[in-house]
């Protein structure tokens, strides 16, 4: 089957690619090895870490500075517009992102610290660091609660963790409900619980008995409330239990995050697409710099896929785009496109470990040209019909940035427009 | 261990695995694949106490295997890890029995089929059934077939063809669903195939899914000597049954460590039967004198084919028949997993793993769904009441070939 567009991976920059151009009318396939960062991550949409300062102006200024940065190559335009499209697709999935790409926000983290990122879902809006009650203040202190069930989540640390940063707040474990049977206590598990109104009544009613006793008007939760109808599971336990809630993103699985990528798949499949999971991308083929299709990983044999264009979005190192084969040898695993990385093993890494500017191996990665098209060490276009998209593209430490879905929103954005 | 027990080591313990997996959404018996899988892998040693009984919860869906984000062959792992468990403690007779689906079959189809089928459906019998080896008294049991696929394909006598192809059709058509066979000969035929069918054994999935690789063995052996001949001529062979496919490419060279030229052959030269005809038609070479079909149909893409790792290779092909809506599932499995759902303890995590299938089948307004997989058309009719064909009996049915 010859596919107008073939986006390799199913995180936000290759769906958004993917979604646009299924809504352009082409004939649209998503392959991906796997899931996607999307289910690790927060769930929320980091721009760039400026602390809780303006993004935007914090990019103009990255952009002057770095000419080869993604942002630099995609333009300004294409960030606000890349968020506009997302908020638009979550706004319709029933799960709208708030917030301004001209003022980060302070979230706190399921280690209670503050971190800062720029749009997030509604049901982690009212974590805001600026409206959390300081110490002093006479205002009641947030209440951080939770469940010894769920791992990696312990309030007592999340408040007192508040407590350093000079804010008022008090962690406690809930009782679990009775359940029917006993359930697989993950960030998953949780949310299917979430999902049954048994289950969070009884825990809006434990709320409320707190809130009754301590006059608590702000309650943070995991973020564990539901995969489909988080808002509304939200606004019923405020409801039972009189105060503001607000979630706090868990460490993987991400529940925030899976509802992220159940949204892009939605608007996908509803423009048309089609997804294939579980297919390793593991080589091209092509005729000059037209790359004519690519190959995956399948039983007994490799699969074929034709396209006029494809678009690369497979990810960094963390997301599995970029891979470390020895120890010295840093390759794009999909389609073996030439790399922008250290020279050798020993730039890699500075010898302090936490190294204020970060390692230059994460700044690695496929150079590309304003077309987001892949280039060789010589500046000259690999492939004329493949668009690199998210954090396979060279010249930024996404994650240390606090720009990987930034990074990843633009990128998917222009590609997803041409 | 081999390359399967060694690709843990890309397990980043990400829990991707633990949020799809359909079993563990809905039962306690068992802790989820990463659990199981990679996590007690470290502890399982020829040396050693078993780690965790546990695996025998695992229904071999793979699901996991398709949402790793780092490529770990999970669902393998615990395939292994189950028969080691069954070499320890060895196999209760019902999963003795209903492994052994060929036997199963010879002994059901036949001029007595339609009294064993009688007797199969009265409930003192299925009581007696469920008490005396355990298999669950709602289960889905297939009717058996008076005449089998092979007396109907001998009794018509060999058409002859342009280019040869062989049919594997394993136990479910020959014992069960003789029509489906029936269908992919006439599709073949219609698209100037001479088709061939060897003689053939089970491929032995169920041996495999119930932890008796000995058996397994035995029959890939038996059934590589089959084909071989056709295969070293360039014939390839296509088969109507995802699992026994999927078993012939790779499940059974994997599992067994059968790493011959001869099984590698086998393995390269098999399809399933819409990954062949959806090669012809990217060739040019499906003929498409199609009658329109206006029908929107519900269509699930059973697990044993999302495990070749193809695509939806159905809704490529039907997508040619004019009128035709194919609307796929997006389920994550029928909960059946061959012979999983069969079993007394089971049979309520089959019907809770599948009943978001059940829901989309519903509500489909359909009075018929199409699923590729045997056991699962026949899950899927028991849990829902609406009946299930295989896609290639509409495909025949759209070049005006087969009765609908």
């Amino acid at each position: 089957m010859q596919y107008d567009t073939i986006v390799i991976g199913a995180g936000i920059a290759g769906m958004l690619a993917a979604i646009g151009r299924a809504k352009a009318g082409e004939r649209v396939l998503v392959i991906a090895k796997g899931h996607a960062a999307t289910h690790w991550t927060t769930g929320c949409i980091d721009l760039l870490d400026v602390g809780a300062g303006d993004p935007l102006a914090g990019i103009a200024a990255l952009i002057a500075a770095q000419p080869d940065h993604p942002y630099a190559l995609t333009g300004i335009h294409a960030i606000e517009s890349g968020l506009a499209r997302l908020q638009e697709i979550c706004e319709d999935g029933g799960y709208p992102l708030v917030g301004s790409p001209q003022q980060n926000l302070l979230l706190p983290t399921a280690a209670g610290a503050l971190r800062p990122t720029c749009l997030v879902p509604v049901t982690m809006a009212a974590g805001d660091a600026r409206q959390l009650a300081r110490k002093g203040s006479g205002e009641p202190p947030l209440l951080v609660a939770g469940f010894r069930e769920l791992r990696d989540f312990f309030p007592p640390m999340i408040a007192a963790n508040l407590q350093i940063q000079g804010f008022n707040a008090e962690g406690v474990y809930l009782t679990l409900p009775p359940l029917a049977h006993a359930a697989d206590f993950s960030t998953t598990g949780f949310a299917r619980l979430f999902e049954q109104v048994a289950f969070r009544t009884d825990v809006g009613r434990s709320l409320r008995k707190l809130v009754v006793e301590g006059g608590y008007q702000r309650i943070a939760l995991p973020a564990v409330l539901g995969i489909h109808q988080a808002p509304q599971i939200v606004a019923e336990l405020q409801s039972i239990c009189g105060a503001l809630i607000f979630e706090i993103p868990t460490p993987p699985p991400s529940v925030a995050g899976i509802r992220i990528y159940h949204l892009l798949e939605h608007a996908f499949r509803e423009a048309g697409g089609r997804i294939q999971l579980g297919a390793y991308v593991q080589r091209g083929e092509a005729h000059g710099n037209h790359l004519e299709a690519v190959f995956s990983e399948a039983a007994a044999r490799e699969q074929r896929h034709r396209a006029s264009r494809f678009i690369l979005a497979t990810g960094g190192i963390v997301g599995g785009g970029l891979r470390a084969i020895d120890a010295h040898h840093l390759i794009e695993t999909a389609l073996r496109l030439p790399l922008r990385t250290p020279a050798s093993r020993a730039d890699w890494f500075f010898p302090d470990f936490l190294a204020q500017p970060g390692h230059p191996i994460f700044r690695s990665g496929v150079a590309v040209d304003a077309q987001l098209r892949p280039l060789d060490a010589k500046n000259q276009v690999v492939y004329t019909n493949v668009v690199v998209v998210g954090a396979s593209i060279a010249g930024c430490d996404h994650i240390r940035e606090g720009a990987y879905e930034g990074v990843a929103v633009a990128t998917g954005w222009v590609a997803g427009g041409m | 261990m081999g390359h399967l027990e060694d690709s843990l080591d890309q397990c980043i313990k990400c829990n991707v695995c633990m949020t799809a997996c359909p079993v563990a959404a809905v039962s306690e018996d068992f802790p989820g694949p990463k659990v199981v899988g990679p996590q007690a892998q470290r502890f399982r040693h020829a040396d050693q106490p078993i780690p965790d009984a546990s695996v025998d919860y695992c229904s071999g869906c793979r699901v996991c295997n398709e949402v790793c984000p780092t490529g770990v062959r999970i669902a393998e792992i615990n395939a292994r890890a189950r028969a080691a468990l069954v070499a320890a403690q060895g196999q209760p007779l019902r999963n003795r029995i209903i492994a052994r689906a060929g036997l199963v079959g010879r002994l059901s189809s036949g001029p007595h089929a339609p009294l064993l089928n009688i007797g199969l459906g009265l409930r003192p019998v299925r009581w007696a059934m469920e008490h005396v080896i355990q298999i669950h008294r709602d289960a889905p049991l297939p009717a058996a077939s008076r005449h089998t696929f092979r007396h109907w394909f001998h009794q018509r006598g060999q058409r002859h063809g342009l280019r040869q192809i062989v049919y594997y059709h394993g136990c479910s058509t020959q014992y069960y669903e003789p029509w489906v066979g029936q269908a992919a000969v006439a599709v073949l035929e219609h698209n100037g195939f001479e088709v061939i069918v060897p003689d053939q054994k089970c491929c032995g999935l169920p041996l495999l899914s119930n932890g008796d690789f000995v058996n397994a063995k035995r029959y890939h052996v038996y059934n590589v000597a089959q084909l071989l001949p056709y295969v070293r001529q360039g014939i390839p062979v296509v088969g109507t049954s995802t699992s026994c496919t999927l078993t012939i490419k790779e499940e059974a060279p994997e599992l067994l460590d059968l790493a011959s030229q001869e099984v590698a052959d086998v393995a390269a030269h098999t399809y399933d039967i819409f990954e062949f005809l959806r090669s012809l038609a990217d060739q040019g070479e499906l003929r498409t004198d199609f009658r329109a079909i206006r029908r929107t149909l519900p269509y699930h893409p059973p697990c044993q084919l999302r495990a070749h790792r193809i695509g939806v290779p159905v809704l490529d092909v039907l997508g040619l028949i004019p009128g035709l809506r194919i609307v796929e599932s997006q389920a994550a499995c029928c909960g059946i997993a061959g012979t999983y759902g069969l079993k007394r303890e089971k049979y309520p995590i089959a019907m809770a793993v599948g009943e978001p299938l059940f829901q989309f089948i519903r509500t489909s307004g359909s009075e018929l769904a199409l699923c590729d997989s045997e056991t699962c058309r026949w899950q899927i009719s028991h849990a829902t009441g609406i009946r299930t064909k295989h896609p290639i009996e509409i495909l025949a049915e759209a070049y005006g070939l087969y009765p609908s």
